[in-house]
């Protein structure tokens, strides 16, 4: 209760702060006051470029998320049954992880379409996030149940199924909880690469013309959507661990 | 005697049975084991009594094949104890209940036909559920049951798949003393109405003496036999067996072989 009490006060006062620096131009006209931007993403007359820029960045978004998930589950789990593969595979998805996403968006550019680029990028950023969670989650099961399934004369699929992948879901609810934020950047970066709308055009469009508080607008979207998503994946997770942990 | 049983299967033959565990910083390592014999008849209750450490739980690991020993030979029915369990039949209760925590106490109790690909037959799993005294608990998760209820469908889980061996290492090890009295008195009711071939691990005197046919002490590090005793008391037991003179000679006798 205090803790929550504690919190509230915490983003009021960090609120306050940024109508008071934006009103009394504290930092300058780059740092708007928060009613201007709140007023802008208001505007109807604006909705309809709002509406289409966000819905652009989230389909590429849940796109990213799905491939990126399947992706990193699969040869997570190929991996793990497949021992001479799991050293060649931890090295495939450590290289994707260290290039960066900025060097990676122009050849997608050249082998997919501008319209996918972003879901490209989003679906690499998640990849990398979830196959971590899940190779490790695979090994967590505790060693009296690996015990147990031995003397029960399980098979290696059967304690796949039946123990391994079971006791890796709560590693794998922890991996799309913090795998979100990162696929909702690689949209935004992809679209960089000449999509046609999303968020990251309207933040590239708003820099350029200096619409500050346009820009304001954009990033305001891209970091509430962030962390609604991420509010619900964090409820997934509890749900997760007290079922499975 | 005790009446005949249906199939004669379960026998345990240990030969000379040494293990060796590696150990960092140690060429030799720790000899847990040192040429143990033992066998174990079809259809009898041998319960292992030591102290910490002398290498009775590694004894039944060996014969649930979850080690091999370094040297000496372990069969089951005259075969390798990994083909036993790869035929699905061996049972097997640990301190740990070992539960899976995702799946209710029915589904818990059903994992070992799905193991062994068979189909699962729920009449059996109401009958053990009824049997271990969980019969309003088919459905509740094992973090909602008490330490002791958790045994008990752990032991019922051991028995669904009617193992010809059931392995028992220390299940009620965790419990406190009351609970544990109570289990004993019900796992006595239930080996009784079954006669499966046993290995009970326990370091309590009083357990292995009012629940098993014959008593086996061994030594600390290397594990030797230091002792076996033919249990007495005919079955089934009533738990005043263990107020009687007998039983308070025996328990004192095999606290003084045990402390030797």
């Amino acid at each position: 209760m205090k803790q929550t009490f504690l919190g509230a006060l915490g983003i009021a006062i960090f609120l306050a702060a940024w109508e008071v620096i934006g009103r009394t131009r504290l930092l300058g006209i780059s740092w708007p006051p928060l009613s201007d931007v709140l007023e802008m993403l208001g505007d109807p007359g604006r909705l309809p470029l709002f509406e289409r820029a966000l819905g652009a960045t989230l389909q590429s978004t849940a796109l990213g998320y799905l491939w990126g998930t399947a992706a990193g589950l699969v040869l997570a789990a190929v991996a793990h049954l497949a021992p001479p593969l799991r050293r060649g595979s931890d090295r495939l998805a450590a290289v994707l992880n260290s290039v960066p996403s900025i060097a990676l968006g122009p050849i997608f550019l050249v082998v997919l379409t501008r319209e996918s680029t972003p879901a490209a990028v989003s679906s690499i950023h998640v990849f990398f996030i979830v196959f971590v969670s899940v190779s490790s989650g695979l090994q967590r099961a505790t060693p009296a149940h690996r015990d147990l399934f031995s003397v029960l004369g399980a098979d290696r699929l059967r304690r796949f199924w039946r123990l391994e992948l079971p006791a890796a879901v709560p590693s794998l609810v922890s991996g799309l909880r913090l795998a979100w934020p990162a696929a909702l950047i690689g949209a935004i970066i992809g679209e960089w690469f000449g999509a046609p709308r999303g968020i990251g055009i309207l933040i590239i469009n708003a820099m350029q013309n200096f619409q500050i508080v346009l820009l304001w607008c954009a990033v305001l979207l891209a970091v509430g959507t962030s962390l609604f998503f991420y509010g619900l994946l964090t409820l997934l997770e509890r749900a997760a661990y007290s079922k499975f942990g | 005697m005790r009446a005949v049983r249906k199939t004669m299967k379960g026998a345990i033959a240990i030969e000379k049975v040494s293990k060796r565990f590696p150990l960092a910083g140690n060429k030799e390592g720790v000899l847990a084991l040192s040429e143990l014999s033992l066998s174990i008849a079809p259809g009898e209750f041998v319960a292992i009594l030591g102290p910490s450490g002398c290498g009775k739980s590694t004894l039944l690991r060996l014969v649930a094949s979850l080690e091999q020993p370094t040297a000496g030979r372990v069969t089951v029915n005259g075969a390798a104890p990994n083909l036993v369990s790869g035929q699905h039949a061996l049972g097997v209760a640990f301190q740990d209940h070992a539960l899976l925590p995702w799946l209710t106490v029915h589904d818990n109790i059903a994992l070992p036909f799905r193991i062994a690909g068979r189909r699962v037959d729920e009449s059996a799993i109401a009958r053990l559920i009824e049997l271990v005294g969980l019969g309003a608990f088919g459905n509740a998760r094992p973090r909602q049951l008490s330490g002791g209820m958790r045994q008990r469908a752990s032991i019922a889980r051991a028995l669904v798949l009617e193992p010809e061996v059931l392995l028992l290492d220390e299940p009620f090890g965790a419990l406190d003393a009351v609970t544990r009295r109570q289990m004993n008195v019900e796992l006595q009711r239930i080996w009784s109405a079954r006669q499966i071939t046993t290995l009970l691990i326990t370091h309590s005197v009083d357990e292995a003496l009012f629940l098993a046919d014959r008593v086996v002490v061994m030594s600390g590090r290397p594990g030797r036999i230091l002792r076996e005793v033919a249990v007495p008391f005919a079955r089934p037991r009533d738990p005043s067996v263990m107020r009687s003179e007998k039983f308070h000679y025996l328990v004192d006798d095999l606290t003084q072989a045990l402390e030797a």
